[in-house]
C-alpha cells in the first residue's frame, strides 16, 4: 500500500507531503499491543487539520496515556481523492496507511458547520456507510467532537455519537467502554456509551415536531436515557494532559508553530459569540505549568516560534510576565513569541511591540461593529477611545498596516451603523496618518454575523442573503484612499446560518448535497450555493425557515438537547439587554452574572496570577424554565 | 567556525519542497542544540546555505550543506548530536570544518549525477550508453528555463555507467549543472525514453551525488576541503 502510493499515486498530485506521514514526533503505537483502535479524522486538508490544538492534545493522551492507540487521516484535496478513486485506494490513516475501516473507532473534529460533506465524502472513501443505521458491528463507530456538536442535531443520522465538551476525560472513557464491551452489539453498546457524562447518542433520541413545523420536543427512546447531556468540562487545565512533543510537520501548515493553550473559556459575553458561551467557566493554566510546556514544547520541535492560543489571550492574568519570560528565555536563539488575538487597548499594543521587535507588517484588532451603540448591543466593551488609543500606540512604534474585524447583519442594525464602520475606519486612517512616518494602509475583514445555538441572540432572524448583499452595495458605495474592505462571502454565510441553528430534518439535504457533488464547501473555489439550494428544493425544505424567523422566547431548540450549563433566562436576559443597548460586565472584575455555569456544574473560574477578584464571589442562577 | 557536511535523504522523504528540507533542517538543529550562528538585523536567520536543490519527488544519496556555528563543535559530535534529531529517512555521512570565507556550495557544484533504476530493460543498457555518447545532438523538451522549447543535452553528458544489481540494473549518468548546459532529471527521463526504455520498467531515480569537476576529474564538495 505505502509503496505504490509512494510510487504511481503521489508523484501525480498536488503537495504529495500531505499524505505521507512520517513527521518527528508522530506516534506509531503496534497495532496487535493496542487495545482500541482510533483514527481522529479531520475534515479539511492536512495543513488546516494539523493546525489544530485540540486533535493534538487528543493524539498524545490516547497514545501515551491508555492502552488505546490513535492515528490520524485527513481530507485528501480533489485531485488526490480522484486518484485514489481510480486507483481503487480507500482513505488511511498516516500513521500505519490502514483504511479508516480497520479502525474500531472514527473520531471527526467538526470546527466548522460546512465541513460536514467532506465527513460524508471521506467516510465514503473509506468504503463506510455514512449512515448510522446503515452500520452494523463491522463497521467503524463514527463519533464527532468540537463546537458544531453544541448544536449536532443537523448531523444526527451520520454519526454514532457525539462527545461534546472537553475531550481529556472523556474519550479515554469512552475508548475504555468500547473496549471493555467487544461482544456487543451495536445498539447495546450504544447504550453503555449513552451513560459517559458529555456522550450523545442521537439514535437513543426521537424528535417531534408541531404542526407549523417547529419542533415540539426531543425525547429519548427508552428507559435510563438521560433527558438532557451534559457537556463535559475538565475542572483543571493544570492538571488537564498538554503534549511535549507535538508532531512537527514537513510541509508549511497555517499554523507552524509551537503552542500553548494559556486558558480555556472568556468570561467577556460577546452576545454573538458562542464559544464564548458553551466553553465557561474560564480557566487558566498557572505560570509555572505553562513554561514548563514551552520548554518542552521547543526541545521535542524545534519550533522557530511559540503561539499563546486561547479565546482572548491578552485576559490571561499572567500574560505580561509570560510573554516577557519568554521572550528573554528565547529570544537570543531566533525563537519568537506570537500572540494570535489582540484586545483592543494600549496595553496589547505594547505587549504586541514586545513580541514583534522586527518585522512591524499588519496589526489585528477586532472592534466587530463601527457605532457604540452597536458595540454595546453585542456587549463588545470597547470605546472609539480605546480603539484609536490602540491604533495611535500601533503607529508610533512603527506598524504600518491595521486590519479591523467588523460584522455586518447584527441585530437592530441600522444604516447609519454601517455608515459608522466606514467612518471609523477613516479615523483610524488620520491617526495613522498623524503618528505614522510613512504611509498606513487600512484593511477591513467584513463577516456577516451568523446567530448561533447557545447565544443571546440564538432567538434573532438572520439578515436574508439579499439582505447581506445590499449592505456590502451601500457600504462599498464610494471607495476611500487606504482603505481596503474584503467581504465574506454572504452565501456562505447564509449556509452556515441555517445549520448552525438547523435540526435533524436537514440531514436529508446534506446527504443531498453531498450526492449532488458538495465539498470543501469552506473553500470559495468549491462552494456552491446553486447546488445547496437545488438539495434543499429536492427535499423540500425551506432553509429561510431556520434563518429568518424571529423565534418566541418559548420555542424549544433542536440544540436544548446539550446542556451547556448556560441556563436560557440568562440568555434571554442578555437578549433582552441588547435590545436596550445595555451592557453586561466581565463576571471576573464585578461578580456574578448569573449564566449558571458555576453552580450547576460545580465548578469555578480558575484564574492564576491576580488578586483582583476581590469582588464578591457568591454565584446564583437566575430562575429556572421549565426547558432547562 | 564553518562546517560542510554531506547527507542522505531516503526515499520517504522524496516529496519535501526546498523550503521544506530548509525548516526541517533548521529545527533539527534546534532540537539537536546546536550552536549555530545567527545573521545579524531585524529578522535573524541561520547561516545555513544548501548546494544544490533536490528536485520534488526525488532522494539522495549525496547532498551537502554549510553551516556556521558561534561557537566550535568538533565534527564528529555535530554529526551524532544532530543525526539523532533528525528523522530516520535522513542523517549527515560525513561532516568536515572549512574555512569561513569558501565559496558558496552553489557556486562550486557543477555537475551532478542520476541514477535511474530499471527491472528488466529491453534494450541493453551499454549500448544505450554508447548510443547517447557518440550521439552530436540529444534533442529534448526543456523544462527548465525556456520551457517546451527544444533543447540539447550533448554538451551536459559527461560520463554514463551501469551497473548490474540483484534484480535491478542501475543506470547512473553524470551531467552539468551550470554551463555549458543545465541537464535536468526529467528532461534525462525523456531521452532515456527515446532511446528504447520503456517508462513502466523504470522504477526509481534518484541523485546519487553533486560534483566539483575540474580538469575532467569529478569530486565531490568535501574532498575538495581537503
Amino acid at each position: 500500500m505505502k509503496d505504490k502510493l509512494f510510487r504511481e499515486v503521489l508523484p501525480r498530485v498536488s503537495k504529495p507531503a500531505r499524505y505521507t506521514g512520517g513527521e518527528v514526533n508522530m506516534i506509531q503505537k503496534d497495532w496487535d499491543q493496542a487495545e482500541v483502535k482510533m483514527v481522529f479524522a479531520f475534515p479539511d486538508v492536512y495543513e488546516i487539520g494539523m493546525s489544530h490544538i485540540g486533535g493534538k492534545i487528543l493524539y498524545g493522551l490516547i497514545n501515551e496515556r491508555t492502552p488505546h492507540l490513535m492515528e490520524r487521516s485527513f481530507a485528501p484535496w480533489p485531485d488526490m481523492e480522484a486518484v485514489m478513486r481510480e486507483e481503487g485506494i480507500p482513505l488511511y490513516a498516516l500513521e500505519s496507511f490502514r483504511p479508516l475501516s480497520d479502525f474500531d473507532v472514527v473520531g471527526f473534529s467538526l470546527q466548522y458547520e460546512l465541513s460536514i460533506t467532506n465527513v460524508l465524502n471521506m467516510l465514503d472513501l473509506a468504503g463506510i456507510p455514512l449512515r448510522s443505521s446503515d452500520r452494523n458491528n463491522d463497521h467503524p463507530l463514527i463519533i464527532a467532537g468540537g463546537p458544531v456538536v453544541f448544536n449536532p442535531e443537523p448531523f444526527a443520522e451520520f454519526f454514532d455519537a457525539f462527545q461534546v465538551g472537553d475531550g481529556e476525560d472523556m474519550l479515554p472513557e469512552f475508548l475504555d467502554v468500547v473496549g471493555r464491551n467487544r461482544g456487543d452489539n451495536r445498539g447495546e453498546l450504544l447504550l453503555k456509551l449513552a451513560a459517559i457524562e458529555g456522550v450523545y447518542i442521537p439514535a437513543l433520541y426521537e424528535p417531534a415536531y408541531n404542526e407549523d413545523g417547529t419542533l415540539q420536543d426531543i425525547r429519548p427512546r427508552g428507559e435510563g436515557i438521560p433527558a438532557r447531556v451534559r457537556k463535559r468540562v475538565v475542572k483543571s487545565l493544570d492538571e488537564a494532559y498538554y503534549p511535549d512533543a507535538p508532531i512537527v510537520p514537513y510541509m508549511n501548515i497555517v499554523h507552524d508553530r509551537a503552542v500553548l493553550e494559556v486558558m480555556r473559556g472568556c468570561q467577556r459575553g460577546c452576545r454573538f459569540c458562542q464559544a464564548g458561551m458553551v466553553y465557561r467557566p474560564l480557566r487558566e493554566r498557572s505560570l509555572g505549568t505553562l513554561r514548563k510546556q514551552a520548554e518542552q514544547q521547543l526541545c521535542s520541535s524545534g519550533y522557530e516560534e511559540i503561539s499563546l492560543a486561547s479565546l482572548s489571550t491578552l485576559d490571561y492574568s499572567g500574560v505580561d510576565s509570560l510573554v516577557r519570560d519568554l521572550v528573554k528565555q528565547y529570544g537570543d536563539q531566533g525563537i519568537g513569541v506570537s500572540l494570535p488575538s489582540l484586545r483592543v487597548d494600549a496595553f496589547s499594543i505594547d505587549l504586541a511591540n514586545e513580541v514583534q521587535k522586527v518585522r512591524k507588517t499588519t496589526l489585528t484588532l477586532a472592534p466587530e461593529a463601527g457605532s457604540q451603540r452597536m458595540r454595546d448591543i453585542i456587549n463588545k466593551n470597547v470605546t472609539e477611545e480605546q480603539l484609536l488609543g490602540a491604533a495611535e500606540a500601533a503607529f508610533k512604534s512603527g506598524w504600518l498596516a491595521v486590519k479591523l474585524y467588523f460584522m455586518i447583519g447584527l441585530p437592530y442594525e441600522e444604516e447609519a451603523d454601517l455608515d459608522a464602520i466606514l467612518e471609523l475606519l477613516k479615523k483610524v486612517r488620520e491617526v495613522g496618518q498623524r503618528f505614522s512616518r510613512r504611509p498606513v494602509e487600512i484593511r477591513a475583514s467584513i463577516a456577516c454575523f451568523v446567530p448561533k445555538a447557545h447565544t443571546p441572540f440564538q432567538w434573532q432572524p438572520m439578515n436574508s442573503p439579499e439582505e447581506l448583499e445590499a449592505k456590502r452595495r451601500f457600504m462599498t458605495r464610494y471607495r476611500q484612499k487606504n482603505i481596503k474592505l474584503s467581504f465574506h462571502d454572504y452565501r456562505t454565510s447564509s449556509l452556515e446560518g441555517v445549520i448552525a441553528r438547523g435540526d435533524r430534518r436537514l440531514g436529508a439535504v446534506i446527504y443531498q448535497a453531498w450526492q449532488e457533488g458538495c465539498k470543501f464547501d469552506g473553500w470559495s473555489e468549491y462552494f456552491s450555493y446553486d447546488r445547496w439550494m437545488e438539495a434543499f428544493r429536492r427535499c423540500d425544505i425551506e432553509p429561510d425557515f431556520y434563518t429568518e424567523r424571529e423565534k418566541p422566547r418559548s420555542e424549544r431548540f433542536a440544540w436544548d438537547i446539550i446542556n451547556t450549563g448556560i441556563n436560557r433566562p440568562y440568555l434571554w436576559r442578555e437578549a433582552e439587554k441588547a435590545k436596550e443597548a445595555a451592557l453586561t460586565h466581565d463576571c471576573r472584575m464585578e461578580g456574578c452574572t448569573g449564566c449558571g455555569i458555576c453552580p450547576r456544574f460545580a465548578v469555578e473560574l480558575d484564574i492564576k496570577e491576580t488578586d483582583l477578584l476581590s469582588v464578591e464571589r457568591e454565584t446564583f442562577i437566575l430562575d429556572e424554565e421549565p426547558v432547562d | 567556525m564553518m562546517l560542510r557536511c554531506e547527507y542522505h535523504v531516503d526515499a520517504d522523504l522524496r516529496f519535501l519542497s526546498n523550503l521544506d528540507m530548509m525548516h526541517l533542517m533548521e529545527r533539527a538543529l534546534r532540537r539537536a542544540r546546536i550552536p549555530y550562528a545567527l545573521s545579524e538585523g531585524f529578522n535573524p536567520h541561520l547561516k545555513m546555505s544548501l548546494g544544490t536543490v533536490l528536485p520534488v519527488g526525488l532522494w539522495g544519496t549525496r547532498e551537502y550543506f554549510d553551516l556556521e556555528l558561534k561557537s566550535p563543535m568538533k565534527p564528529e559530535e555535530f554529526m551524532s548530536s544532530l543525526n539523532a534529531a533528525l528523522p530516520p529517512a535522513m542523517g549527515l555521512n560525513d561532516v568536515r570544518v572549512i574555512e569561513n570565507h569558501s565559496p558558496a556550495l552553489m557556486k562550486v557544484i557543477n555537475s551532478a549525477a542520476y541514477s535511474f533504476v530499471m527491472d528488466t530493460p529491453t534494450p541493453v543498457l551499454e549500448e544505450v550508453s554508447r548510443e547517447l555518447l557518440s550521439a552530436s545532438e540529444l534533442i529534448v523538451r526543456s523544462r527548465g528555463k525556456k520551457k517546451g522549447q527544444n533543447k540539447d543535452l550533448r554538451g551536459g553528458i559527461l560520463k554514463i555507467a551501469v551497473n548490474q544489481a540483484q534484480e535491478f540494473v542501475i543506470m547512473e549518468l553524470w551531467v552539468s549543472t551550470g554551463e555549458p548546459v543545465n541537464v535536468r532529471y526529467d528532461e534525462l527521463i525523456e531521452l532515456l525514453e527515446q532511446h528504447g526504455i520503456n517508462p513502466s520498467s523504470l522504477k526509481d531515480v534518484y541523485r546519487s551525488g553533486n560534483y566539483i569537476l575540474s580538469n575532467a576529474a569529478f569530486s565531490t564538495p568535501l574532498e575538495k576541503v581537503k
